[in-house]
């Protein structure tokens, strides 16, 4: 066999097995957040893994302590099955119920430790009348801080 | 000249127009100004590298050196835009997401777009045959703008932290962008200021790429 075919056999296998580590890696990769749902259906699966859950805050489930920066709150995606959350850190500006969140943690039992929050905002932007009315007043109230 | 104080006049334009007579959207308050420069940058680096992807090809089948030149200095362009895109992207995600920056899709293969262009320019410099240069560049060039349609779509293929497209957003066959009036006209009008300035940068390297290949042949010449 001349060299040069053993380079182009070596450097195929090599490019193959590259290639098949990385599309397999990337398949794991791609999954930027798991759903309370894929993660409730296996929690053996999840357990001590530091994972993302993408879902919508409940509605009237958030508990917000400024005093210790403690937020506990539940993230769900039908508003049947849901997580409880708990956070040790500030409130983000577009925290609120119903909006989109991306949290990574632990899972804990039943409840979900998260390191960090993240908000998943919609595409939809709005004006609200008052706020046309108020826009004075806003900016002097980001000069004023 | 037109395209000069047009397009620069036209930016200065906008940015008063969003900062005193916008007003405040209702959901993220006044971080989604910066909006009016993160769209009309997007869809700018889509266009400059839909240019390297047309000039790509045509030189490819033409073999004129002058579609390899074009396909160059909109890929510099482009890459400026790239650049741009991020950071704006970064500094919208900070207030309204809570991070600069996240390995999610839409990210990832923006930046990736980037990479591969900082490495077409690398490829460009390593090569010292014209045409060579030319021949390799352009099917690099075809291969990386590949990314833009997976950028695009990205949202739609993968979980995401960046939310949907709103401006190309389709609902059951129509467009629909999910934006009220009062601010998607303006952006729509930065859009398209953005769009004569990136024309502007676009000319403007031609001509001076144009101009240093005359510099050469004539300095080639003296020292004959």
């Amino acid at each position: 066999m001349k060299t040069r075919t053993k380079f182009v056999i070596g450097g195929a296998v090599i490019l193959a097995v590259i290639v098949a580590l990385s599309l397999q890696e990337l398949q794991k990769m791609t999954v930027f957040f798991y759903t309370p749902a894929e993660v409730l259906a296996s929690p053996a699966e999840f357990e001590d893994k530091t994972i993302r859950i993408g879902a919508l805050v409940q509605q009237g489930s958030v508990d917000w302590n400024a005093q210790a920066i403690q937020l506990s709150f539940k993230i769900t995606e039908d508003g049947e099955k849901s997580i409880p959350v708990y956070y040790a850190g500030v409130k983000p500006d577009l925290f609120r119920e119903g909006q989109g969140v991306v949290v990574e943690g632990k899972m804990n039992g039943p409840r979900f430790e998260a390191s960090q929050l993240l908000v998943k905002h919609s595409e939809e932007y709005t004006v609200e009348t008052e706020h046309k009315k108020s826009k004075e007043e806003y900016y002097k109230s980001i000069l004023s801080q | 000249m037109f395209l000069e104080w047009g397009s620069i006049l036209g930016l200065a334009g906008c940015g008063l127009w969003i900062f005193l007579k916008l007003p405040i959207e209702t959901s993220q308050g006044f971080p989604q100004k910066i909006m009016y420069l993160h769209v009309p940058t997007f869809i700018a680096t889509y266009l400059a590298f839909f240019v390297v992807f047309a000039f790509s090809i045509a030189y490819l089948w033409k073999r004129d050196l002058m579609f390899d030149q074009i396909a160059k200095v909109s890929a510099e362009v482009g890459l400026i835009f790239c650049a741009l895109l991020l950071v704006t992207g970064a500094i919208w995600g900070r207030p309204t997401w809570g991070t600069y920056w996240v390995w999610d899709a839409r990210l990832t293969t923006t930046l990736l777009l980037f990479l591969i262009f900082m490495g077409y320019f690398l490829l460009r410099m390593s090569v010292n045959d014209r045409d060579k240069e030319a021949r390799l560049a352009s099917v690099l060039g075809i291969i990386g703008c590949l990314d833009i349609p997976i950028i695009h779509k990205s949202v739609e293929w993968w979980r995401t932290l960046h939310q949907p497209s709103t401006l190309f957003k389709v609902e059951s066959g129509k467009a629909s962008p999910s934006i009220s009036p009062e601010l998607f006209t303006p952006l729509i009008a930065s859009t398209i200021v953005m769009l004569l300035f990136y024309l502007y940068l676009l000319l403007l390297r031609y001509q001076t790429e144009i101009r240093r290949e005359q510099l050469n042949q004539l300095l080639a010449e003296t020292q004959v």
